[in-house]
């Protein structure tokens, strides 16, 4: 009770948590088809997509499809691809990170030497590459390859954080404790190891998905992402941008969108990292 | 958020129209492809082509504006009873770009050379040549092998110029000039500059002394370069900056859209399932949407029942396009045998018009039940894609005429004897060859335009294209541009421009 009433008196939290709720929301609320050009009324005379209005709020884009639809869809997209994304990181960060802290010695700078050549590539030029070799690959399955290369892509930092908890806490007295004891190794990162960085672990997961979600986008601008007609806000950027004059609606939807959702998990990581600090200010 | 605004404004300024040339001498203009070659026996892409043309003069061209036949290199002509002899009368005083004259024997130059390069495109036309006879310097006939109601248009083409024997330069880069127009220089895959040929015997046709054409430009650049004064006309606009441009007064009496000879579609390989069956073939055609295709080509384009664009001679104009009609299309299907549609790879040029009309088409083929995966490709891998008989069967065609004559569209799209070559639908229907090759011989206009709304109608029920549309081309001009009319045939045609502030 006493963490739900600490959350509460956090403002950011309760910003970033209200603002991932209306994500979610938003997600699986019914909204239209997100493919669907509104044959007779989705452009103008012209061809011109239609400013916002009581019929589209949000405008329609260069096709005739409603950008609101668009964006409600993109909002999926989005969270279940970060999700994916962040889980395949998180499963990777753990396992390297925590055998890394526990295990120490030769097995920990190697490792350590692994993730050091990750982060030492530039994350967008790793990500072309890697997109562009799972395309080929076909892995298909549309949105596969975007997984995969966020999740390999943002495993490191995690791995960092993980092992360098671990070490310390692998030579802490409960350990040698349990160790002392014959626990297997496997027992004692799992049963003593693991719930001691739990927090910290929450905190890494809710800002690498805000991360993750950005590099979706990212992916999908410099048309990476999922194909189309897959509505994705990066995608509705990159199409948008053409008509910054004559519908900047276009640009400005997903360009919301994708900030309010970056925000959101933020505050929301940060709101955690000071509940679940133990050494942090007491409020 | 004071800060913000001036920013949002400033980035909003608006550019109008120029009203004073910055060079009068110089027209300059840009294209998003690049001249390959300036070798009227190769010159086969647009481009290339087109600058070909500037430079190149033949013994017959087309009027300002119009596809209809005026004397050029030649002062006259006559065609003898059995369709079978033309015979020309040079005009006199023509001369090469160095001031050497232009004689008969010349043609036959040309004509020798382009049977002797097997790299070049045009053997094809001339297969129908029997022998060229040349009498003294001044006039020549040529005799064919079966009368051809279109070999004048082939005249036109800019691979028969006349060539001198002794030319030493390459002409790929070293061009014997023949027309209005010489090079002056030529920074590959950069800028061609053409000037005034000082030995043309029509000045009236070089108004503007230079023309200047940058090449590898892309489109938003190009319309951002033409915004900035840097480019004095641009053409093939952007979907975005079209509308931009459209909807602003300063603009509007400079933007125009002119018909093209060429024609959009889907095609099939008709020899590979679903699409051996005619009534999947038709019931593509009743899912498409045409109207709403033009309306995303913002207007800028026509719906098609076939190949043969508007205007064209021997058009049957009593056919419409397929109706939009869902219901239709899935009882064919169901009839075929796809009562739940199937699934599809439909390969797209990865360009805007492209990448749109393959949205569209996705989501009405959805309608019917049938699946559209979209496989975007580079032009190049696109052409060497569809050339090979086991490549997607289903894609975007296109097809732009050399000459308007509709056996340019017809024969080489459907004929049986192209398969392998520009047939890559594999269509051949024994009784369509029979219309083909009977009109393309007819000498009388009436029954030759029978003759194809006959084909037409053929075409039309078998349907081995979902036929889409007919492209025009939009453009937009600074105001001091004077003159221009655009030409059905070359596009661009600058020889009655001039540049002049609007008074």
């Amino acid at each position: 009770m006493r963490a739900v009433r600490r959350f509460m008196a956090n403002r950011g939290a309760l910003v970033g948590a209200a603002l991932v709720l209306l994500l979610v929301v938003l997600s699986v609320l019914p909204h239209g088809d997100p493919l669907a050009p509104h044959i007779d009324r989705g452009l103008s005379a012209m061809g011109a997509p239609l400013p916002p209005s009581g019929d589209a709020f949000l405008g329609t884009d260069h096709l005739g499809r409603d950008v609101w639809a668009r964006i409600c869809a993109g909002a999926t997209t989005s969270l279940e691809l970060a999700t994916l994304s962040t889980l395949l990181a998180l499963a990777l960060g753990l396992s390297v990170g925590l055998t890394a802290g526990y295990a120490g010695g030769w097995v920990d700078s190697a490792l350590m030497r692994l993730v050091d050549l990750v982060l030492a590539f530039p994350f967008l030029l790793l990500a072309i590459l890697l997109a562009a070799l799972l395309r080929e690959a076909d892995l298909a399955g549309g949105s596969a390859p975007v997984v995969l290369t966020i999740g390999i892509c943002g495993w490191t930092s995690m791995a960092r954080v993980i092992r360098g908890k671990s070490l310390s806490l692998a030579r802490s007295e409960h350990v040698l404790a349990a160790r002392a004891l014959g626990a297997s190794p496997l027992r004692i990162v799992v049963r003593h190891v693991l719930p001691n960085i739990a927090g910290i672990v929450i905190v890494v997961t809710a800002l690498g998905f805000a991360q993750n979600l950005l590099a979706e986008s990212v992916l999908s601008y410099l048309g990476l992402g999922p194909p189309p007609p897959a509505p994705t806000w990066g995608r509705m950027l990159y199409e948008g941008r053409a008509y910054y004059r004559t519908a900047p609606w276009l640009s400005i939807a997903p360009g919301v969108a994708v900030l309010t959702a970056v925000v959101a998990f933020n505050l929301l990581g940060d709101a955690l990292r000071d509940l679940l600090d133990p050494k942090g200010p007491r409020r | 958020m004071k800060w913000l605004l001036v920013l949002l404004v400033a980035c909003n300024v608006d550019r109008g129209p120029h009203w004073r040339p910055r060079d009068a001498s110089t027209l300059r203009f840009s294209t998003h492809q690049q001249v390959s070659t300036l070798d009227p026996t190769i010159a086969y892409d647009e481009v290339s082509v087109w600058i070909a043309h500037s430079l190149y003069d033949t013994l017959v061209d087309y009027a300002p504006g119009s596809t209809e036949l005026v004397p050029r290199l030649a002062e006259r002509w006559e065609i003898s009873p059995d369709g079978r002899r033309y015979h020309f009368w040079l005009r006199p005083g023509i001369a090469y770009a160095d001031g050497r004259p232009i004689v008969a024997a010349d043609f036959e130059t040309s004509f020798q050379r382009t049977l002797a390069r097997p790299d070049s495109p045009f053997q094809q036309y001339l297969a129908g040549v029997d022998h060229v006879a040349i009498v003294g310097d001044r006039e020549l006939e040529i005799t064919l092998k079966h009368p051809d109601a279109t070999f004048l248009y082939v005249l036109g083409m800019p691979f028969t110029t006349p060539l001198r024997a002794d030319h030493a330069g390459d002409l790929r880069r070293d061009p014997l000039a023949s027309g209005p127009y010489m090079l002056d220089s030529w920074d590959e895959g950069q800028r061609v500059v053409l000037r005034k040929n000082p030995h043309y015997f029509d000045p009236s046709r070089t108004r503007v002394e230079r023309l200047e054409m940058l090449e590898n430009v892309p489109r938003d650049t190009q319309f951002l370069m033409f915004e900035k004064g840097e480019l004095d006309a641009a053409e093939n606009l952007a979907a975005a900056d079209y509308l931009w441009v459209i909807e602003q007064p300063a603009w509007q009496p400079y933007v125009h859209s002119a018909p093209q000879m060429n024609a959009f579609g889907i095609r099939m390989n008709v020899r590979e399932k679903p699409f051996d069956d005619r009534r999947v073939r038709q019931a593509l055609n009743y899912a498409l949407d045409k109207q709403h295709t033009v309306k995303l080509l913002n207007g800028a384009a026509v719906a098609s029942h076939g190949v043969l664009p508007p205007g064209m001679f021997g058009r049957d104009d009593t056919l419409k396009p397929y109706p939009h009609d869902p219901a239709k299309a899935r009882a064919l299907l169901a009839e075929a045998g796809y009562p739940h549609g199937f699934e599809i790879d439909y390969v797209t040029i990865s360009d805007e018009e492209g990448e749109t009309t393959a949205a569209s088409i996705q989501a009405d083929l959805a309608e019917v039940g049938v699946r559209v995966h979209i496989t975007p490709m580079s032009l190049s891998a696109y052409v060497s894609a569809v050339s090979r008989p086991d490549g997607p069967a289903f894609s975007i065609a296109s097809w732009v005429a050399d000459y308007p004559d509709p056996s340019n569209f017809l024969d080489p799209r459907f004929h049986s004897r192209a398969i392998g070559s520009t047939n890559d639908s594999y269509y051949a229907n024994p009784e369509l060859d029979a219309v083909l090759d009977a009109a393309h011989a007819e000498a009388d206009p009436a029954r030759r335009a029978a003759m194809y709304h006959r084909a037409e109608r053929i075409l039309y029920d078998d349907a081995p294209w979902v036929w889409n549309y007919h492209r025009e081309m939009t453009e937009v001009d600074q105001p001091y541009v004077r003159g221009y009319v655009p030409h059905p045939v070359w596009g661009r045609d600058y020889t009655s421009t001039w540049l002049e502030a609007p008074r």
